[in-house]
């Protein structure tokens, strides 16, 4: 049987950083898998190659058994992508954005209307179809999007980070959802600083510079530490260090801000 | 081939179609972009038309707001195509791009949707300035609206295209300031739109010439305007504005709405129809440049 995700010694490098470093890892069909890591350990980097928009400079990544760089269209199809803040087009409502997912993934005509009302119930916002997605809470969005990510049934879920930013409510309420694709069977990878999430996982990979440092269910990580670690974050500082991991803001980051500060023609 | 900007080329009408419509849909969903074409025509047209007009009797015997009324319409060009190709910057880094970039469809396609929504709205923009024409003391043939809307196309798929190009290269932007003053009023001032080409109003006087003595001057190819005449354009100005292809666009543009023309036909009419598709590949280009070279 084909892994859902396999990479083998796989590297990238920005100049003289580093960013992935020979990581390899393999994930089961079906299979729950967080990844967790400090900021600019190389998660980014790492998903990015997953979703076909950066090429790595070193290795092979394979997902379903589809090569990312010599086969990037079947891989596409075969991903649900869920980005870490929405990417989602905030003066079009929500059924408008979902039409336009619908057509990119090429869906049937005759099909695209009844995925998009699937979608819609899906995600509880068929009472707010009409509205602008400007309109939406945090929640909301995240709700859209990953319903959006399903809608072309992709075989392999990739989160960044799915819960960020929401309130416990919402976390709950989307935690739930995400708990209904794993006894659906769907394989999902996600990032997240939410240890409590990754202990609910089955299997947790800690990356950090690039390599990943422990691979395996939350259970032997915290048991492979003998007595140092009771939970799933001691394992984590145990083994990423107490310092802190100060990041520059890229051009994102600073076109965020702006954006936040209600900067012209950025909606 | 491969990897970020894999499955680049194709041709999809469906993808096409679906983010010319995202583009029509923003547009109509922002008002503040209408009123900015309105405030301008008014800006331009009415308070400079008919002010400056009080002073400037008349260039090749038109009136001033006859004369910039093409340029207005460049102007309403220029600002909605530029925009519409901006919002790339946002809409890769924090917007809907991002899901659009992971996905199957091939980006030359959502590239052009991309170019023809700008141009649409840039042409639905660059419409309303026309509909003074009727307060503007104008003869005007019924086939001057259609071919006006046609080269308006053209050109919004032009500046849109331009755009795209440059908006591929910008890290990140803080307002649309420095794309409005480097580049949106080059272009619009030294296209010819607000003077005329031959040359800008010399001799300041307060005395008006006596008709009899305009018309002698007329003969000698000398053209009285107000209490002054024409002189020729320094020559760095002359180059700036024979390089600038905006100029032939405008040029085609007062052509077909005031039979009025100051370059070649031939010149005008091979920068509006043979630059579109020229920059359109060159924003393809830039776009797939844009994703192999993604972090």
């Amino acid at each position: 049987m084909v892994a859902a995700i396999q990479a083998d010694d796989v590297s990238y490098r920005y100049g003289q950083h580093l960013a992935v470093d020979n990581l390899s890892l393999s994930v089961e069909n079906g299979e729950f898998f967080a990844i967790l890591g400090p900021n600019g350990a190389g998660k980014t980097t790492f998903l990015n190659m997953l979703m076909t928009v950066t090429v790595p400079q070193a290795g092979r990544i394979a997902i379903t058994g589809h090569d990312v760089v010599s086969e990037t269209a079947a891989v596409r199809r075969a991903l649900g992508v869920v980005f870490q803040d929405p990417a989602l087009d905030d003066r079009l409502t929500a059924r408008e954005n979902l039409d336009i997912h619908a057509v990119l993934y090429a869906l049937p005509k005759q099909d695209r209307r009844s995925a998009v009302d699937q979608a819609l119930a899906w995600a509880e916002l068929d009472e707010v179809q009409s509205r602008p997605v400007r309109t939406f809470s945090g929640g909301m969005k995240r709700r859209l999007e990953l319903a959006r990510a399903l809608m072309h049934k992709p075989s392999v879920l990739l989160l960044d980070e799915p819960t960020i930013g929401l309130d416990p409510q919402g976390r709950r309420h989307l935690w739930e959802r995400i708990a209904s694709l794993r006894a659906e069977g769907m394989t999902v990878l996600m990032t997240t600083h939410n240890l409590i999430e990754a202990e609910a996982c089955d299997r947790v990979g800690i990356i950090d510079s690039g390599k990943i440092v422990a691979i395996g269910t939350p259970a032997e990580l915290i048991a492979a530490q003998g007595d140092a670690a009771k939970t799933l974050e001691d394992v984590f500082i145990n083994l990423t260090g107490r310092q802190l991991f100060d990041d520059s803001a890229t051009g994102r980051d600073r076109l965020l801000s702006f954006g936040r500060q209600g900067g012209e023609f950025t909606r | 081939m491969s990897g970020a900007a894999a499955g680049f080329f194709g041709l999809d009408s469906s993808v096409i179609g679906i983010m010319w419509k995202r583009e029509m849909l923003r547009y109509m969903r922002d008002r503040s972009q209408i009123f900015g074409a309105i405030s301008r025509t008014i800006l331009w047209l009415v308070i400079l038309g008919f002010g400056l007009g009080a002073a400037l009797r008349e260039i090749d015997g038109y009136t001033y707001a006859q004369y910039i009324l093409p340029g207005v319409v460049t102007l309403n060009v220029l600002f909605s195509a530029l925009q519409c190709a901006i919002s790339l910057v946002w809409d890769r880094e924090v917007g809907l791009l991002r899901s659009v970039i992971v996905s199957p469809a091939p980006m030359l396609s959502v590239t052009l949707g991309k170019l023809f929504g700008g141009a649409t709205i840039a042409t639905i923009q660059g419409a309303i300035p026309l509909l003074l024409i009727p307060f503007l003391d104008m003869r005007i043939t019924l086939w001057a609206i259609p071919a006006a809307l046609g080269i308006m196309f053209f050109m919004g798929v032009a500046i849109t295209a331009f755009g795209i190009v440059i908006a591929a290269r910008l890290k990140t932007f803080e307002g649309f300031g420095a794309i409005s003053n480097g580049i949106i009023q080059p272009l619009y001032f030294l296209s010819g739109s607000i003077f005329p080409l031959r040359g800008v109003i010399g001799g300041v006087g307060f005395l008006d010439i006596p008709a009899h003595l305009r018309d002698e001057l007329r003969q000698l190819g000398i053209f009285a305007i107000g209490g002054g005449w024409v002189v020729q354009l320094p020559v760095f100005i002359q180059v700036l504005v024979y390089i600038n292809p905006v100029s032939y666009q405008l040029d085609l543009l007062r052509y077909v709405l005031l039979d009025f023309e100051q370059l070649p036909l031939t010149a005008d009419l091979l920068v509006t129809f043979g630059l579109a598709p020229v920059l359109a590949v060159a924003a393809a280009a830039s776009v797939r440049t844009m994703l192999v070279k993604r972090r």
